[in-house]
C-alpha cells in the first residue's frame, strides 16, 4: 500500500478479525501466509469459542508467541460484541507476552481483500451488514487505504453517496456481506455484486497480516474500536432526554 | 505463587492479585457514566470494560509489585452478568492465561460474594448462612462448603438494590441510588407512610421488591410532585426500612428453618448502614456471631473472584480457550 513500508512486510505477524460473522485468524511470515482458517458462524458467531485456540495455533505456526512480532487484530465497524471479543484478546495477548498490538480497521482490510481479489480494481467500497437494515462502509483504494471517512447508512443513503461518488471520481468497485444484503439497492445505483458465494466478499487474513505489518501507528491505543454507533441508550438520552425507551437499563451486580 | 482475578459482570471494572487467601491488591475502576442513564446501560458498561480492563490489571499488578511473569494462575467471572460485559473480560483473562500456558479459572460470580468472606484476614469458615443482596441479585445461600452454596431463597421479580435504586430515581437522587436514600433517610420518619410488608405470610424464603415500588408510585401520584419533595425523607426513610424489614424477617426465618451457626452479608446493598444494624440485632438476639466484611469485598470486586477460584475447577491450559461466558445461571445449587 501507498504508506507501507516494504520492510515492515518482514515481520512475524498474527492477524485476526471478529467484527463480521465469520472469525478470521491467520499468520504471516516476512509477507507469506503460514496459517489462515476462517469459522463461518454456527447459527451465531463463534469468535468466543474459536478466535483464542485460532490465534494459539497461527502463533505455533511462526514458532510460538516468543517470536511473533505483532499481533493485529480487526477493530470494527461490526458487531460490537465481536469486535470487543478481537479487542480484548488482543490487548490481553499483548499485555501478557509483550508482542507490539495494532488497530487495523475492519473496512481497510475488507478492502485490501476486495483490491486483492479484483484485478484492476481501482476505487473499492466495503460494505459490511450493519444490522437494522444499515450498512457499514467507506471509500478505499485497493491497497485498502482510505480516501474517505467510513459511514453507517440506510440503502437508500448509500445509493446516494454511490452516484455522488461516481460523479466526483468514478463508481467503486463494492462487495463484503453488507453489499450482499443490499444487492439490489447497489444495482438500482449501476453497481453489479459478485454472487453470494463469491471470495470477493471474504476479509482475507493475508490483508490483515500485511496491514498489520505495515501500518505505522501501533501499540495498545490503536486497539480502539471503530464503532461508528454511539450506544441506543445515549442516542435516546441526547436526543429525547430519557433513557428507557425499551429496557435500555438493568441493575447492579 | 500470585493469582490474577478478574470480574467484569457488570458495572465495575476489577482486578486483584491474591495470594491464597490473602488479597495483595484489589482495583475496582467505578464507571460513572452511568449516572447520567439512572442505571447501568450494558452496551455502555462493555465500552468502558474494555477500555479499563488492561489498565485495571496492570494497576493490580503494580499494587501488589508483581508482574505477569509471577502469575500461576488467572481467575474470572464467566456469570451470571451482563453477557457483554462478561466477555470483555473473560476474553482478556483466557488471552493473559493463554500464552503462559497457565490454568484459566472460571467463577461463578455469586459464589463470589459469599466466598469474600473467606479471605484473610480472619476468615469464616463455612458453614453459615449469607444474604446476597445486590442491584442484580437477592437470594439466601446456605454456605455448608467452600465450593458452593445452595439458593435456599431468592427474588421472584426486582432485585434489592434495583427497587432502592428505581426508588431513588422517582425522589429525584442519583444513580447508584443507595448511598443517597440512605442519607435522605436517616432524616426522615420511617413510620410515616404504610409500605406493604411483601412476602411476610409467605412461608418460603423467597422475596419480592416489585410491590413496594408499586406503592411507592401510587403514593407518589396522591402527593403529588411537591408533596414527594416536601415528604421525600420521609418515603426514602419508610421505603428502606420496608426493604430491611423484608430482607431480615427472610434472614431470620431461614435461621429458625436451618442451624446456621453465623451469619454473613454480599452485595452492594450489604454496605447499607440500617441492613447491616439491623442484622447485627437478630444475630445479637440469636447469639450468633455476624461477620461483616468491608465495603469494599461487598460491593462487586476481583479478590472475592480470586477467592471463590481457589475451590474451583482450574481449567489447564489449553482446555479453556474455548471458554464461553454465561448471562443467567441455573437455580439450585452451585
Ligand atoms: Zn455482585
Amino acid at each position: 500500500m501507498g504508506e507501507a513500508s516494504l520492510s515492515g512486510f518482514a515481520l512475524r505477524v498474527v492477524g485476526f478479525d471478529t467484527a463480521t460473522d465469520d472469525t478470521v485468524v491467520a499468520a504471516a511470515d516476512a509477507g507469506r501466509i503460514v496459517f489462515e482458517r476462517v469459522f463461518p458462524p454456527d447459527g451465531r458467531p463463534v469468535h468466543s469459542q474459536a478466535l483464542l485456540g485460532a490465534a494459539g495455533e497461527a502463533a505455533e505456526s511462526l514458532g510460538g508467541w516468543d517470536r511473533v512480532e505483532r499481533i493485529a487484530a480487526g477493530i470494527g465497524p461490526g458487531t460490537f460484541t465481536g469486535i470487543r471479543i478481537g479487542v480484548a484478546t488482543a490487548a490481553g495477548l499483548a499485555a501478557s507476552t509483550g508482542i507490539t498490538p495494532v488497530g487495523v480497521p475492519t473496512l481497510s482490510a475488507l478492502a485490501r481483500s476486495i483490491g486483492a481479489a479484483i484485478a484492476g480494481a481501482g476505487m473499492v467500497m466495503p460494505l459490511i451488514d450493519a444490522r437494522r437494515g444499515e450498512v457499514f462502509g467507506g471509500l478505499h483504494d485497493g491497497e485498502g487505504n482510505p480516501l474517505e471517512d467510513p459511514f453507517v447508512c440506510g440503502p437508500v443513503e448509500l445509493v446516494e453517496r454511490l452516484q455522488e461518488i461516481a460523479s466526483r471520481r468514478s463508481l467503486p468497485i463494492s462487495a463484503g456481506p453488507g453489499a450482499i444484503r443490499f444487492r439490489s439497492e447497489l444495482l438500482r445505483a449501476g453497481l453489479e455484486t459478485e454472487p453470494d458465494g463469491s471470495p470477493v466478499h471474504r476479509l482475507a487474513g493475508r490483508s490483515l497480516c500485511e496491514l498489520g505489518a505495515s501500518l505505522e501507528a501501533t501499540g495498545p491505543e490503536t486497539l480502539k474500536p471503530l464503532y461508528l454507533r454511539i450506544p441506543d441508550a445515549q442516542l435516546w438520552l441526547e436526543r429525547d432526554g430519557k433513557t428507557d425507551h425499551r429496557t435500555g437499563t438493568s441493575g447492579r451486580g | 505463587m500470585p493469582q490474577l482475578a478478574i470480574e467484569t459482570s457488570c458495572d465495575d471494572t476489577c482486578a486483584a492479585v491474591l495470594d491464597g487467601p490473602v488479597v495483595l491488591s484489589n482495583v475496582i475502576s467505578s464507571q460513572a457514566d452511568h449516572e447520567r442513564y439512572g442505571g447501568v446501560v450494558p452496551e455502555v458498561a462493555s465500552r468502558h470494560h474494555l477500555d479499563l480492563v488492561v489498565p485495571v490489571v496492570e494497576a493490580a499488578l503494580a499494587g501488589a509489585e508483581t508482574g505477569m511473569d509471577d502469575l500461576d494462575s488467572v481467575a474470572v467471572t464467566a456469570g451470571p452478568g451482563l453477557i457483554g460485559a462478561l466477555l470483555v473480560g473473560l476474553s482478556t483473562a483466557k488471552a493473559i492465561a493463554a500464552p503462559r500456558r497457565i490454568p484459566l479459572i472460571p467463577t461463578d460470580h455469586l459464589h463470589g460474594h459469599v466466598a469474600a468472606n473467606f479471605l484473610e484476614p480472619d476468615p469464616l469458615e463455612p458453614p453459615f448462612l449469607c444474604l446476597i443482596a445486590s442491584g442484580g441479585h437477592t437470594m439466601l445461600a446456605g454456605v455448608r462448603d467452600h465450593a458452593g452454596f445452595e439458593v435456599l431463597g431468592e427474588t421472584l421479580d426486582d432485585a434489592a438494590g434495583e427497587a432502592i435504586d428505581k426508588a431513588a430515581r422517582m425522589l429525584g437522587l442519583g444513580f447508584p441510588g443507595g448511598p443517597g436514600l440512605e442519607r435522605l433517610a436517616a432524616t426522615g420518619d420511617p413510620g410515616a407512610f404504610t409500605f406493604p410488608v411483601a412476602m411476610s405470610r409467605d412461608p418460603g424464603l423467597d422475596f419480592s421488591f416489585s410491590g413496594l415500588k408499586t406503592a411507592l408510585v401510587y403514593i407518589g401520584r396522591d402527593l403529588g410532585e411537591e408533596g414527594v419533595a416536601e415528604r421525600a425523607a420521609d418515603l426514602a426513610a419508610g421505603f428502606q426500612a420496608a426493604i430491611v424489614n423484608q430482607l431480615v424477617t427472610k434472614l431470620g426465618r431461614a435461621l429458625d428453618d436451618g442451624d446456621w451457626p453465623a451469619v454473613a452479608l454480599g452485595g452492594g446493598v450489604a454496605a447499607n448502614g440500617p441492613l447491616r444494624e439491623a442484622v447485627a440485632t437478630l444475630c445479637r438476639e440469636r447469639g450468633i456471631p455476624f461477620k461483616e466484611v468491608s465495603r469494599e469485598l461487598c460491593t462487586d470486586n476481583a479478590a472475592m473472584i480470586g477467592s471463590a477460584a481457589r475451590f474451583t475447577r482450574a481449567l489447564p491450559y489449553p482446555e479453556y480457550v474455548g471458554f464461553d461466558a454465561f448471562a443467567t445461571g441455573p437455580r439450585g445449587s452451585r
